[in-house]
């Protein structure tokens, strides 16, 4: 189905060893592949072979939009990058990335649904795109530069409207922590693709457009999009009712009607960041050292024990606004993920208490601001040894290191399944109450990376604030009976949220349907904190308490798609082409990783860990039965973990059923 | 022709006030501005523009102030055909049917950028301007659609 709506109709192919630049037909992969991670996902599978390392030419860094992409769908300004990433742990595979900001919009208006790079250069160059042209051109003068004063260049260089993605000397030097940067506070940084842009020495690609995106029936859509804004309007199922805007920043993302005012914290104007004052947009991870808010506690002694007192999670050291907000934007600018200071502050600590005062001759004073600034720029240099070690994560570099196993084990903690940090699992960081943490591990398992997109679904979309806000918004009772409502209105049952590990087969279920609109939603692309919208947040407290039920609306997204695409799809379409991209990934996952039920397996061990708040754990058993409900839910083997056939070929996936097979069948030759 | 009057005096207008200190950037005034007129999301399209400075957080826009005496109108050799006077809401508006492409409104708005806006289509030239969504029962989509009350319609005072 070709259509001159939604999608711009091209994907730029850019390599950077021999120079050469084409242009392919967007629509030999979409409708069916959505577009942004989804059609990133189908050329892997086509193009992508076994044995390739993310720093090897072959490693197809992507930078992909959605339909969705640069119209007035409401929250719909984010990106999407994908490739193999040096990150994931042990060992490094394909995987995908996503920020918000204006550079995908952007990319739309120049002409391009994506660019695909491959090749490394043969010194530095940047992209720079601009009206369905794709250039190559010298970058030496942007060798060294942090992350703001690059994009500050490109714009004067190119253009105030221009947007610009682009690394700092972290990328540069490889260093796994680095991010893409874009504006100030957009980046995408756990997928380690800093590093590969520069293993590609491509510093920056700047963008710039005046076309725009077509809609097949512009009356239909703009209605859409503006009852979906009214449902929406009152911010993200982290709160209830109304949050405050967030008074000191730009909106994160092209055509965001939030403000989102609980997740960007105002900070003080007079940072100085690279050649001016600015407010940072400010998350959960940058604000650690702000005020030092980040962990939950322990309820009871007896949990508390088992995860030794507080040293895998020890609250970061509040160093007020200035001060934690200079590191954040020297993070920043160095190109550097905020992240990784949550994880290296408590990390630190049980070093310190087992004896560990130093590595490679670098003295650890956690509780000192200017101990992080020397880290931070020690590790975007590669600076002596501890710069050195830490450049690669933090597994990687406790696997070069004589230390004791309790430390050793304490990394681990901090980085439980692909060397990701943790994240809504219930142990390390937040709570995350029964059945909450249960779908979260089943996306966790499936995943390549850490499951963002989908956990901040099925922690906060999927009934996090009924269960945190009692006080504020009715009893915990009351709150349930109307979650229950809420999802019978969805899914005719609410069998998936019920409490405790029973109905272990509605949980499997709901976790199978989250994960298929989390590849919908960094496909079209929309924002991880709103869809798909099963939940919707109030505009007082008085209308929270007064209504019978959250219900928001889950076919939103095909209401939007067909009057812009023109096309029939409706919600089993995206449904079925959530499926689609997840099992295509999976397959691309097998062939090229071996990926199996024993490698899903590998993050078993933390589930046997309390949660948080009611201590629930999972023994290997029920660990074994929900991951085989899941496979099954899925139409996977139990035992392998693999697609079957007729899964495959009910998404029209014949050519990738083949493909597994064959290369089953030479594995067991 | 023979050349009307400038000081010939037209009906007021009300105009779209844009609070730079409101606005967070997030543009979606432009792209619904160029959906509802042209059925296509484009900053560049859009009657109005909102350039940001994503690196200083400042946010101006730019459109247009529909003056009480407008000089795009009475520099158009076309006047009341192609550069016309809203007789409901008195919007300052081109009628793209009867412009003769010569930019002579363009080039008369004293405002810089020139809030009468030229692209190139088919090696045409082609104005455009803010028409405050004349034709629209809601008024103007960009205030309807602007999430943090930015843009808010100034309603005219009369002739």
């Amino acid at each position: 189905m070709s259509t001159p709506y939604g999608w711009m109709g091209k994907i730029s192919r850019v390599d950077l060893e021999t120079g050469k630049i084409r242009t392919e037909e967007t629509h030999q992969y979409v409708p069916e592949y959505i577009g942004g991670k989804g059609v990133a996902t189908r050329i892997a599978w086509n193009e992508l072979k076994r044995g390739v390392g993310p720093y090897d030419p072959e490693n197809p860094l992507m930078f992909m939009a959605g339909p969705l992409t640069g119209t007035l769908a409401p929250a719909s300004g984010r990106g999407s990058v994908c490739g193999i990433s040096p990150r994931i742990y042990p060992t490094p595979w394909f995987t995908y990335g996503t920020m918000g900001g204006d550079w995908a919009a952007e990319l739309k208006y120049a002409g391009f649904d994506g660019v695909v790079v491959r090749g490394n250069a043969s010194k530095l160059v940047y992209l720079w795109i601009n009206d369905g042209k794709v250039e190559i051109l010298d970058g030496s003068e942007l060798a060294g530069l942090d992350t703001f004063v690059t994009q500050r260049y490109l714009k004067e260089k190119h253009g105030r409207r221009t947007q610009v993605v682009c690394i700092g000397p972290a990328g540069e030097n490889r260093v796994l922590w680095s991010t893409i940067q874009h504006r100030l506070s957009n980046s995408i940084g756990d997928a380690g693709f800093g590093a590969i842009m520069g293993a590609k020495n491509l510093k920056a690609i700047a963008i710039g457009g005046t076309g725009g995106v077509r809609i097949a029936r512009p009356d239909d859509f703009i209605a859409a999009c503006r009852k979906i804004h009214a449902m929406i309007k009152n911010g993200p199922t982290t709160h209830p009712y109304h949050a405050p805007w967030g008074p000191e920043t730009q909106q994160c993302s092209h055509g965001c009607p939030l403000g989102c005012g609980k997740l960007h914290k105002n900070v003080p104007a007079g940072v100085t960041v690279g050649s001016g004052t600015r407010n940072m947009m400010t998350h959960c991870e940058d604000y650690a050292f702000i005020c030092g808010e980040r962990t939950t506690n322990y309820p009871t002694e007896d949990i508390r024990d088992i995860y030794k007192g507080d040293m895998f999670t020890r609250e970061t050291k509040a160093f007020g606004e200035r001060i934690g907000t200079e590191l954040q934007a020297l993070c920043e600018g160095l190109g550097l993920t905020s992240s990784f200071l949550i994880n290296y502050y408590p990390w630190f600590w049980v070093c310190i208490e087992n004896g560990v005062t130093e590595i490679e001759g670098f003295t650890l004073k956690p509780e000192e601001p200017q101990f992080w600034f020397d880290f931070m720029k020690k590790v975007a240099y590669r600076e002596g040894g501890i710069g050195e070690v830490f450049s690669g994560d933090m597994l990687r570099a406790v696997d070069q290191l004589d230390l004791p196993p309790v430390v050793k084990k304490a990394a681990l903690f901090q980085f439980p399944m692909w060397g990701q940090p943790a994240h809504r699992q219930g142990r390390a960081y937040e709570s995350q109450p029964t059945p909450l943490w249960i779908n979260t591990m089943l996306h966790w398992i499936i995943d390549s990376r850490d499951p963002m997109a989908c956990h901040h679904q099925s922690s906060f979309v999927a009934g996090w604030f009924p269960l945190h806000h009692e006080g504020k918004c009715g009893t915990p009772d009351s709150n349930m009976e109307k979650l229950r409502a809420t999802y019978r209105k969805a899914f005719g049952t609410s069998e998936g949220i019920e409490p405790g590990l029973n109905n272990i087969e509605g949980k499997t279920k709901l976790a199978v349907w989250q994960d298929n609109r989390a590849q919908i939603k960094d496909s079209l692309l929309l924002c991880d904190w709103l869809f798909p919208a099963i939940l919707h947040t109030f505009p007082s407290q008085e209308e929270y308490l007064e209504a019978d039920d959250y219900y928001g609306d889950i076919d939103a997204e095909a209401k939007m798609l067909a009057p812009l695409t023109g096309l029939d799809i409706d919600t089993p379409y995206i449904d079925r082409a959530g499926e689609r991209i997840r099992n295509v990934d999976r397959a691309l996952h097998i062939r090229n990783y071996n990926r199996s039920k024993e490698i899903d397996t590998t993050g078993e061990w933390y589930y046997e860990y309390p949660e948080k708040s009611d201590g629930s754990t999972l023994d290997r058993e029920m660990f074994n039965a929900l991951l085989e409900s899941y496979y099954r839910n899925r139409g996977w083997n139990a035992t392998t973990g693999h697609p079957t056939r007729a899964k495959l070929e009910e998404l029209d996936l014949r050519d990738v059923a083949d493909s597994i097979e064959s290369r089953t069948k030479s594995k067991d030759d | 022709m023979p050349a009307k009057s400038i000081s010939a005096t037209v009906p007021n207008s009300g105009r779209i006030v844009h609070d730079p200190e409101l606005c967070r950037g997030c543009r979606i005034c432009e792209v619904a501005c160029s959906a509802y007129h042209d059925g296509v999301c484009s900053a560049h399209l859009s009657r109005i523009h909102v350039i940001p400075d994503d690196l200083a957080l400042e946010f101006p826009a730019h459109v247009c102030k529909q003056c009480p005496y407008p000089s795009c109108y009475y520099a158009c050799p076309k006047r009341d055909k192609a550069m016309c006077i809203d007789e409901d809401t008195g919007a300052r508006y081109i009628n793209e049917e009867e412009c003769i492409r010569c930019g002579s409104c363009f080039r008369a708005c004293p405002f810089n950028p020139s809030l009468v806006w030229q692209r190139e289509e088919d090696s045409k030239n082609i104005y455009y301007k803010c028409d405050l969504c004349r034709d629209r029962d809601q008024g103007p989509i960009c205030v309807e659609v602007c999430p943090r009350g930015a843009l808010t319609f100034q309603a005219r005072g009369g002739k």
